[in-house]
Protein backbone atom coordinates (compact mmCIF):
# COMPACT_ATOMS: atom_id res chain seq x y z
CA UNK A 1 0.00 0.00 0.00
CA UNK A 2 1.37 3.43 -0.85
CA UNK A 3 2.13 6.10 1.73
CA UNK A 4 -0.83 8.20 0.63
CA UNK A 5 -3.43 5.58 1.54
CA UNK A 6 -2.14 5.23 5.08
CA UNK A 7 -1.77 8.35 7.12
CA UNK A 8 0.06 6.49 9.86
CA UNK A 9 1.86 3.16 9.69
CA UNK A 10 3.09 1.48 12.84
CA UNK A 11 5.63 -1.25 12.05
CA UNK A 12 6.82 -3.71 14.65
CA UNK A 13 6.81 -1.06 17.34
CA UNK A 14 8.13 -1.97 20.75
CA UNK A 15 8.47 0.41 23.65
CA UNK A 16 10.38 -0.42 26.79
CA UNK A 17 10.22 1.57 30.00
CA UNK A 18 12.45 1.29 33.00
CA UNK A 19 10.57 1.12 36.26
CA UNK A 20 13.28 1.06 38.88
CA UNK A 21 15.32 -2.05 38.14
CA UNK A 22 12.52 -3.67 36.22
CA UNK A 23 11.99 -3.34 32.49
CA UNK A 24 8.44 -3.11 31.26
CA UNK A 25 7.40 -3.55 27.66
CA UNK A 26 4.48 -1.15 27.20
CA UNK A 27 4.27 -2.17 23.57
CA UNK A 28 5.46 -5.62 22.62
CA UNK A 29 5.47 -5.43 18.84
CA UNK A 30 2.53 -3.60 17.26
CA UNK A 31 1.70 -3.42 13.55
CA UNK A 32 -1.09 -1.13 12.47
CA UNK A 33 -1.98 0.81 9.34
CA UNK A 34 -4.32 3.73 9.77
CA UNK A 35 -6.19 4.71 6.66
CA UNK A 36 -6.75 8.27 5.60
CA UNK A 37 -10.19 9.52 6.64
CA UNK A 38 -11.13 6.71 9.01
CA UNK A 39 -12.34 6.92 12.59
CA UNK A 40 -10.31 4.50 14.60
CA UNK A 41 -10.75 3.72 18.27
CA UNK A 42 -8.09 2.11 20.39
CA UNK A 43 -9.71 0.18 23.21
CA UNK A 44 -7.96 -1.37 26.13
CA UNK A 45 -7.79 -1.38 29.89
CA UNK A 46 -5.31 0.88 31.64
CA UNK A 47 -1.82 -0.56 31.42
CA UNK A 48 -2.60 -2.18 28.07
CA UNK A 49 -0.22 0.14 26.22
CA UNK A 50 -3.11 2.11 24.76
CA UNK A 51 -1.68 5.48 25.81
CA UNK A 52 1.82 4.52 24.68
CA UNK A 53 0.58 3.59 21.21
CA UNK A 54 -1.44 6.77 21.11
CA UNK A 55 1.60 8.87 22.08
CA UNK A 56 3.71 7.14 19.43
CA UNK A 57 1.22 8.04 16.73
CA UNK A 58 1.20 11.68 17.83
CA UNK A 59 4.97 11.99 17.84
CA UNK A 60 4.98 12.45 21.63
CA UNK A 61 7.05 9.35 22.25
CA UNK A 62 9.56 7.40 20.20
CA UNK A 63 9.70 3.63 19.78
CA UNK A 64 12.51 1.53 21.29
CA UNK A 65 12.26 -0.71 18.25
CA UNK A 66 10.31 -0.51 15.03
CA UNK A 67 9.00 2.37 12.99
CA UNK A 68 6.20 4.91 13.13
CA UNK A 69 5.62 6.44 9.72
CA UNK A 70 3.59 9.63 9.38
CA UNK A 71 2.74 10.27 5.76
CA UNK A 72 5.51 7.82 4.95
CA UNK A 73 8.13 9.64 7.05
CA UNK A 74 9.82 7.94 9.95
CA UNK A 75 9.20 9.84 13.18
CA UNK A 76 12.37 8.46 14.73
CA UNK A 77 14.60 10.24 12.24
CA UNK A 78 13.07 13.64 12.92
CA UNK A 79 14.78 16.39 14.89
CA UNK A 80 12.95 18.52 17.48
CA UNK A 81 11.84 21.18 15.05
CA UNK A 82 10.53 18.61 12.61
CA UNK A 83 8.63 16.85 15.40
CA UNK A 84 7.21 20.21 16.52
CA UNK A 85 6.14 20.88 12.93
CA UNK A 86 4.41 17.52 12.87
CA UNK A 87 2.56 18.18 16.14
CA UNK A 88 1.61 21.67 15.01
CA UNK A 89 0.52 21.11 11.40
CA UNK A 90 -0.25 17.44 10.93
CA UNK A 91 -1.88 16.45 14.21
CA UNK A 92 -4.65 18.01 16.28
CA UNK A 93 -4.76 16.93 19.92
CA UNK A 94 -7.83 16.57 22.09
CA UNK A 95 -7.27 15.64 25.73
CA UNK A 96 -9.34 14.00 28.41
CA UNK A 97 -8.77 17.01 30.67
CA UNK A 98 -9.48 19.52 27.86
CA UNK A 99 -6.16 21.28 28.49
CA UNK A 100 -7.14 24.75 27.46
CA UNK A 101 -4.62 27.36 28.55
CA UNK A 102 -6.39 28.99 31.50
CA UNK A 103 -4.93 32.45 30.96
CA UNK A 104 -6.30 32.61 27.43
CA UNK A 105 -9.80 33.16 26.09
CA UNK A 106 -11.49 30.55 23.90
CA UNK A 107 -10.44 32.50 20.83
CA UNK A 108 -6.82 32.84 21.99
CA UNK A 109 -6.72 29.12 22.75
CA UNK A 110 -7.83 28.27 19.23
CA UNK A 111 -5.35 30.80 17.86
CA UNK A 112 -2.38 29.28 19.74
CA UNK A 113 -1.50 26.48 17.29
CA UNK A 114 -1.79 29.02 14.47
CA UNK A 115 0.54 31.39 16.32
CA UNK A 116 3.07 28.55 16.58
CA UNK A 117 2.57 27.94 12.86
CA UNK A 118 3.42 31.57 12.08
CA UNK A 119 -0.07 32.63 10.96
CA UNK A 120 -0.72 36.37 11.37
CA UNK A 121 -2.96 37.49 14.26
CA UNK A 122 -5.68 38.80 11.99
CA UNK A 123 -5.93 35.63 9.97
CA UNK A 124 -5.70 33.42 13.05
CA UNK A 125 -8.42 35.37 14.82
CA UNK A 126 -10.74 35.09 11.82
CA UNK A 127 -10.23 31.36 11.54
CA UNK A 128 -10.57 30.87 15.32
CA UNK A 129 -13.96 32.66 15.32
CA UNK A 130 -15.09 30.59 12.33
CA UNK A 131 -14.10 27.33 14.08
CA UNK A 132 -15.76 28.38 17.34
CA UNK A 133 -18.90 29.18 15.37
CA UNK A 134 -18.71 25.68 13.90
CA UNK A 135 -18.60 24.02 17.32
CA UNK A 136 -21.48 26.22 18.50
CA UNK A 137 -19.49 28.66 20.65
CA UNK A 138 -19.45 31.64 18.32
CA UNK A 139 -20.74 33.97 21.02
CA UNK A 140 -18.36 32.77 23.71
CA UNK A 141 -15.09 33.48 21.97
CA UNK A 142 -13.94 35.85 24.72
CA UNK A 143 -14.77 33.50 27.62
CA UNK A 144 -11.94 31.98 29.58
CA UNK A 145 -11.93 28.22 30.26
CA UNK A 146 -13.04 28.80 33.87
CA UNK A 147 -16.19 30.46 32.52
CA UNK A 148 -17.08 27.48 30.33
CA UNK A 149 -18.63 24.10 31.18
CA UNK A 150 -16.71 20.87 30.59
CA UNK A 151 -18.57 20.18 27.37
CA UNK A 152 -17.96 23.71 26.14
CA UNK A 153 -14.26 23.47 26.98
CA UNK A 154 -14.01 20.24 25.03
CA UNK A 155 -15.71 21.93 22.09
CA UNK A 156 -13.12 24.71 22.22
CA UNK A 157 -10.49 21.97 22.27
CA UNK A 158 -12.04 20.43 19.15
CA UNK A 159 -11.92 23.83 17.44
CA UNK A 160 -8.29 24.18 18.54
CA UNK A 161 -7.41 20.74 17.18
CA UNK A 162 -8.70 21.85 13.77
CA UNK A 163 -6.85 25.19 13.84
CA UNK A 164 -4.06 24.32 11.41
CA UNK A 165 -6.28 22.02 9.37
CA UNK A 166 -4.36 18.85 10.26
CA UNK A 167 -5.13 15.56 8.56
CA UNK A 168 -5.14 13.66 11.82
CA UNK A 169 -7.05 14.30 15.05
CA UNK A 170 -5.81 12.45 18.12
CA UNK A 171 -8.34 12.27 20.91
CA UNK A 172 -7.22 10.84 24.24
CA UNK A 173 -10.32 9.70 26.16
CA UNK A 174 -12.22 12.78 24.95
CA UNK A 175 -15.35 11.84 26.90
CA UNK A 176 -13.57 10.67 30.04
CA UNK A 177 -14.36 13.79 32.05
CA UNK A 178 -17.84 14.43 30.67
CA UNK A 179 -21.32 13.24 31.58
CA UNK A 180 -23.10 10.77 29.30
CA UNK A 181 -25.11 13.26 27.26
CA UNK A 182 -22.28 15.74 26.77
CA UNK A 183 -19.93 12.90 25.89
CA UNK A 184 -22.32 11.79 23.17
CA UNK A 185 -22.48 15.30 21.74
CA UNK A 186 -18.71 15.46 21.60
CA UNK A 187 -18.48 12.09 19.84
CA UNK A 188 -21.14 13.15 17.32
CA UNK A 189 -19.27 16.35 16.64
CA UNK A 190 -15.96 14.53 16.17
CA UNK A 191 -17.45 11.96 13.86
CA UNK A 192 -19.27 14.67 11.87
CA UNK A 193 -16.00 16.52 11.28
CA UNK A 194 -14.26 13.32 10.22
CA UNK A 195 -16.80 12.79 7.51
CA UNK A 196 -17.31 16.43 6.48
CA UNK A 197 -13.72 17.54 6.47
CA UNK A 198 -12.11 14.23 5.61
CA UNK A 199 -10.12 14.09 8.84
CA UNK A 200 -8.70 10.93 10.29
CA UNK A 201 -9.62 10.52 13.96
CA UNK A 202 -7.77 8.22 16.32
CA UNK A 203 -9.23 7.96 19.73
CA UNK A 204 -7.96 6.13 22.78
CA UNK A 205 -10.93 5.17 24.86
CA UNK A 206 -12.71 2.69 27.01
CA UNK A 207 -16.06 4.32 26.37
CA UNK A 208 -18.51 1.97 24.61
CA UNK A 209 -20.29 4.96 23.08
CA UNK A 210 -17.23 5.65 20.97
CA UNK A 211 -17.61 2.29 19.24
CA UNK A 212 -20.73 3.17 17.27
CA UNK A 213 -18.94 6.13 15.69
CA UNK A 214 -15.82 4.12 14.82
CA UNK A 215 -14.97 2.63 11.45
CA UNK A 216 -12.58 0.26 13.15
CA UNK A 217 -11.78 -0.64 16.72
CA UNK A 218 -8.37 -1.88 17.78
CA UNK A 219 -8.25 -3.92 20.97
CA UNK A 220 -5.01 -3.79 22.86
CA UNK A 221 -4.03 -6.09 25.72
CA UNK A 222 -0.61 -6.29 27.36
CA UNK A 223 1.06 -4.23 24.66
CA UNK A 224 -0.26 -6.31 21.79
CA UNK A 225 -3.18 -6.00 19.41
CA UNK A 226 -5.55 -8.86 20.15
CA UNK A 227 -8.14 -8.03 17.52
CA UNK A 228 -9.26 -5.38 15.07
CA UNK A 229 -12.97 -5.08 14.35
CA UNK A 230 -14.64 -3.22 11.52
CA UNK A 231 -17.90 -1.33 11.84
CA UNK A 232 -19.76 -4.21 10.17
CA UNK A 233 -18.46 -6.68 12.73
CA UNK A 234 -19.37 -4.32 15.54
CA UNK A 235 -22.91 -3.78 14.22
CA UNK A 236 -23.71 -7.44 14.56
CA UNK A 237 -22.85 -7.38 18.20
CA UNK A 238 -24.29 -4.02 19.14
CA UNK A 239 -27.27 -4.30 21.37
CA UNK A 240 -25.48 -6.32 23.94
CA UNK A 241 -22.35 -4.33 23.33
CA UNK A 242 -19.95 -7.14 23.00
CA UNK A 243 -16.51 -7.85 24.28
CA UNK A 244 -16.65 -6.16 27.61
CA UNK A 245 -13.87 -8.48 28.59
CA UNK A 246 -11.39 -6.67 26.36
CA UNK A 247 -12.96 -3.25 26.46
CA UNK A 248 -13.28 -3.24 30.22
CA UNK A 249 -13.12 -0.02 32.18
CA UNK A 250 -10.49 0.78 34.79
CA UNK B 1 8.54 12.02 -0.61
CA UNK B 2 8.32 15.67 0.36
CA UNK B 3 11.28 17.06 2.31
CA UNK B 4 10.66 17.21 6.04
CA UNK B 5 9.54 20.62 7.15
CA UNK B 6 10.41 22.19 10.45
CA UNK B 7 8.58 24.62 12.63
CA UNK B 8 9.49 28.30 12.55
CA UNK B 9 10.94 29.98 15.63
CA UNK B 10 8.27 32.11 17.27
CA UNK B 11 9.24 35.81 17.13
CA UNK B 12 10.00 37.49 20.47
CA UNK B 13 7.06 39.85 20.03
CA UNK B 14 4.68 36.88 20.23
CA UNK B 15 6.46 35.24 23.17
CA UNK B 16 6.29 38.54 25.06
CA UNK B 17 2.57 38.85 24.33
CA UNK B 18 1.95 35.34 25.70
CA UNK B 19 4.15 35.99 28.76
CA UNK B 20 2.36 39.25 29.54
CA UNK B 21 -1.03 37.59 29.33
CA UNK B 22 0.11 35.06 31.92
CA UNK B 23 1.55 37.69 34.24
CA UNK B 24 -1.63 39.77 34.09
CA UNK B 25 -3.81 36.73 34.74
CA UNK B 26 -1.73 35.62 37.72
CA UNK B 27 -1.68 39.14 39.10
CA UNK B 28 -1.34 38.30 42.80
CA UNK B 29 1.57 35.96 42.21
CA UNK B 30 3.24 38.43 39.88
CA UNK B 31 2.81 41.15 42.50
CA UNK B 32 4.29 39.03 45.30
CA UNK B 33 7.38 38.05 43.32
CA UNK B 34 7.85 41.65 42.19
CA UNK B 35 7.60 42.83 45.81
CA UNK B 36 10.19 40.27 46.91
CA UNK B 37 12.61 41.63 44.31
CA UNK B 38 11.71 45.25 45.13
CA UNK B 39 12.41 44.76 48.84
CA UNK B 40 15.84 43.23 48.32
CA UNK B 41 16.80 45.85 45.78
CA UNK B 42 15.47 48.70 47.95
CA UNK B 43 17.79 47.46 50.67
CA UNK B 44 20.75 47.26 48.28
CA UNK B 45 20.10 50.75 46.89
CA UNK B 46 19.67 52.20 50.36
CA UNK B 47 22.91 50.69 51.65
CA UNK B 48 24.91 51.73 48.59
CA UNK B 49 23.56 55.28 48.70
CA UNK B 50 24.09 55.77 52.39
CA UNK B 51 27.59 54.26 52.21
CA UNK B 52 28.29 56.61 49.31
CA UNK B 53 27.24 59.56 51.44
CA UNK B 54 29.31 58.66 54.48
CA UNK B 55 32.41 57.65 52.48
CA UNK B 56 33.22 61.21 51.55
CA UNK B 57 32.17 63.07 54.66
CA UNK B 58 35.76 64.21 55.22
CA UNK B 59 36.10 66.07 51.94
CA UNK B 60 32.51 66.90 51.04
CA UNK B 61 30.76 67.81 54.27
CA UNK B 62 30.74 71.43 55.42
CA UNK B 63 32.95 72.35 58.39
CA UNK B 64 29.90 72.89 60.58
CA UNK B 65 28.63 69.37 59.88
CA UNK B 66 32.04 67.80 60.43
CA UNK B 67 32.37 69.49 63.79
CA UNK B 68 28.90 68.40 64.84
CA UNK B 69 29.51 64.79 63.77
CA UNK B 70 32.90 64.72 65.53
CA UNK B 71 31.28 66.07 68.67
CA UNK B 72 28.63 63.38 68.62
CA UNK B 73 31.23 60.68 67.94
CA UNK B 74 29.37 59.66 64.78
CA UNK B 75 32.33 60.09 62.46
CA UNK B 76 34.25 57.20 64.02
CA UNK B 77 31.15 55.10 64.31
CA UNK B 78 30.34 55.49 60.62
CA UNK B 79 33.82 54.45 59.62
CA UNK B 80 34.06 51.46 61.94
CA UNK B 81 34.98 48.22 60.15
CA UNK B 82 32.57 46.25 62.34
CA UNK B 83 29.59 48.22 61.18
CA UNK B 84 30.61 47.93 57.54
CA UNK B 85 31.08 44.17 57.59
CA UNK B 86 27.77 43.78 59.39
CA UNK B 87 26.07 45.74 56.66
CA UNK B 88 27.73 43.64 53.97
CA UNK B 89 26.46 40.48 55.65
CA UNK B 90 22.92 41.77 55.85
CA UNK B 91 23.08 42.83 52.24
CA UNK B 92 24.31 39.42 51.13
CA UNK B 93 21.57 37.68 53.06
CA UNK B 94 18.88 39.99 51.67
CA UNK B 95 20.01 39.28 48.12
CA UNK B 96 20.25 35.55 48.78
CA UNK B 97 16.74 35.43 50.25
CA UNK B 98 15.42 37.30 47.27
CA UNK B 99 17.24 34.92 44.89
CA UNK B 100 15.90 31.83 46.66
CA UNK B 101 12.44 33.43 46.65
CA UNK B 102 12.57 33.87 42.89
CA UNK B 103 13.82 30.32 42.25
CA UNK B 104 11.15 28.96 44.55
CA UNK B 105 8.31 30.99 43.04
CA UNK B 106 9.35 30.04 39.51
CA UNK B 107 9.72 26.34 40.39
CA UNK B 108 6.24 26.30 41.91
CA UNK B 109 4.95 27.92 38.77
CA UNK B 110 6.56 25.15 36.67
CA UNK B 111 4.90 22.44 38.78
CA UNK B 112 1.55 24.21 38.70
CA UNK B 113 1.65 24.70 34.98
CA UNK B 114 2.76 21.19 33.93
CA UNK B 115 -0.39 20.73 31.89
CA UNK B 116 -0.12 24.12 30.20
CA UNK B 117 3.52 23.49 29.29
CA UNK B 118 2.78 19.97 28.03
CA UNK B 119 -0.17 21.22 26.01
CA UNK B 120 1.88 23.98 24.41
CA UNK B 121 4.47 21.40 23.40
CA UNK B 122 1.75 19.19 21.91
CA UNK B 123 0.54 22.15 19.88
CA UNK B 124 3.97 22.81 18.40
CA UNK B 125 5.79 24.82 21.09
CA UNK B 126 9.55 24.25 21.14
CA UNK B 127 11.70 23.85 24.26
CA UNK B 128 13.30 27.18 23.43
CA UNK B 129 9.87 28.83 23.46
CA UNK B 130 9.20 27.55 26.98
CA UNK B 131 12.62 28.80 28.16
CA UNK B 132 11.99 32.22 26.62
CA UNK B 133 8.51 32.35 28.14
CA UNK B 134 9.86 31.80 31.66
CA UNK B 135 12.85 34.11 31.21
CA UNK B 136 10.68 36.92 29.85
CA UNK B 137 8.17 36.54 32.69
CA UNK B 138 10.97 36.72 35.21
CA UNK B 139 12.78 39.53 33.39
CA UNK B 140 9.62 41.64 33.44
CA UNK B 141 9.14 41.09 37.17
CA UNK B 142 12.86 41.76 37.62
CA UNK B 143 12.76 45.11 35.80
CA UNK B 144 9.62 46.34 37.57
CA UNK B 145 10.79 45.08 40.97
CA UNK B 146 14.27 46.52 40.56
CA UNK B 147 13.09 49.97 39.44
CA UNK B 148 10.55 50.05 42.27
CA UNK B 149 13.22 48.96 44.74
CA UNK B 150 15.66 51.57 43.48
CA UNK B 151 13.13 54.36 43.93
CA UNK B 152 12.28 53.20 47.45
CA UNK B 153 15.94 52.74 48.35
CA UNK B 154 16.99 56.20 47.13
CA UNK B 155 14.10 57.87 48.95
CA UNK B 156 14.96 56.04 52.21
CA UNK B 157 18.64 56.89 51.93
CA UNK B 158 17.95 60.58 51.35
CA UNK B 159 15.28 60.81 54.06
CA UNK B 160 17.72 59.29 56.52
CA UNK B 161 20.55 61.45 55.15
CA UNK B 162 18.63 64.65 55.67
CA UNK B 163 17.91 63.53 59.23
CA UNK B 164 21.60 62.96 59.97
CA UNK B 165 23.42 65.46 57.82
CA UNK B 166 20.78 68.13 57.14
CA UNK B 167 21.14 70.25 54.00
CA UNK B 168 24.64 68.86 53.41
CA UNK B 169 23.08 65.58 52.21
CA UNK B 170 22.61 66.91 48.70
CA UNK B 171 26.36 67.54 48.31
CA UNK B 172 27.52 64.22 49.74
CA UNK B 173 26.61 62.08 46.76
CA UNK B 174 27.26 63.80 43.39
CA UNK B 175 24.85 62.88 40.53
CA UNK B 176 27.60 61.03 38.64
CA UNK B 177 28.27 58.70 41.58
CA UNK B 178 24.58 58.20 42.20
CA UNK B 179 24.12 57.24 38.55
CA UNK B 180 26.91 54.65 38.80
CA UNK B 181 25.30 53.21 41.96
CA UNK B 182 21.95 52.95 40.24
CA UNK B 183 23.44 51.21 37.20
CA UNK B 184 25.12 48.68 39.51
CA UNK B 185 21.88 48.11 41.40
CA UNK B 186 19.86 47.71 38.21
CA UNK B 187 22.38 45.23 36.85
CA UNK B 188 22.32 43.27 40.11
CA UNK B 189 18.52 43.14 40.06
CA UNK B 190 18.37 41.86 36.50
CA UNK B 191 21.14 39.29 36.94
CA UNK B 192 19.50 38.09 40.15
CA UNK B 193 16.08 37.53 38.59
CA UNK B 194 17.24 36.03 35.32
CA UNK B 195 19.71 33.73 37.10
CA UNK B 196 16.90 32.72 39.46
CA UNK B 197 14.68 31.77 36.54
CA UNK B 198 17.29 29.79 34.57
CA UNK B 199 16.94 26.48 36.37
CA UNK B 200 13.11 26.58 36.57
CA UNK B 201 12.94 27.54 32.88
CA UNK B 202 15.19 24.62 31.98
CA UNK B 203 13.07 22.27 34.10
CA UNK B 204 9.92 23.51 32.35
CA UNK B 205 11.43 23.07 28.90
CA UNK B 206 12.50 19.51 29.71
CA UNK B 207 8.98 18.46 30.69
CA UNK B 208 7.52 15.86 28.38
CA UNK B 209 4.50 16.76 26.25
CA UNK B 210 3.01 13.48 27.47
CA UNK B 211 2.65 15.18 30.87
CA UNK B 212 -0.27 17.09 29.37
CA UNK B 213 -2.16 13.78 29.24
CA UNK B 214 -1.85 13.06 32.93
CA UNK B 215 -5.32 13.13 34.35
CA UNK B 216 -4.29 13.37 38.00
CA UNK B 217 -2.53 16.43 39.39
Amino acid sequence: MSATDNIVSVRGVKRRYKMGDEEVWALAGVDLDIRRGEYLSIMGPSGSGKSTLFNMIGGLDRPTEGQVLMDGQDVRGMDVRQIAYLRCHKVGFIFQTFNLVEVMTAEQNVMLPMTFAGVTDGEASGRARMLLEKVGLGKRYDHRPAQLSGGQQQRVAIARSLANDPDLILADEPTGNLDLKTGEEIIKMLSKFTKEMGKTVISATHDDKMLAASDRVVYLVDGQITQIKTQAELDIKIGGIADRSTGAAH
Amino acid sequence: MTPMQQIAILPYRKVIAIAMRGLRFRLVKTFLVTCCIALALAFLTYILCSNGMTAHLADRASDALQQRLAREGMLDQLKSADKQSQTAWMLGIALLISFVGIVNAMLISVTERFREIGTMKCLGGLDSFIVKLYLIESLFQGVVGTVLGMVIGVILAYVEGVGRFGGDTWNLLPPGELAVLLVVTFGTGIVLTVAGALYPAWRAAKMEPVDAMRSEV
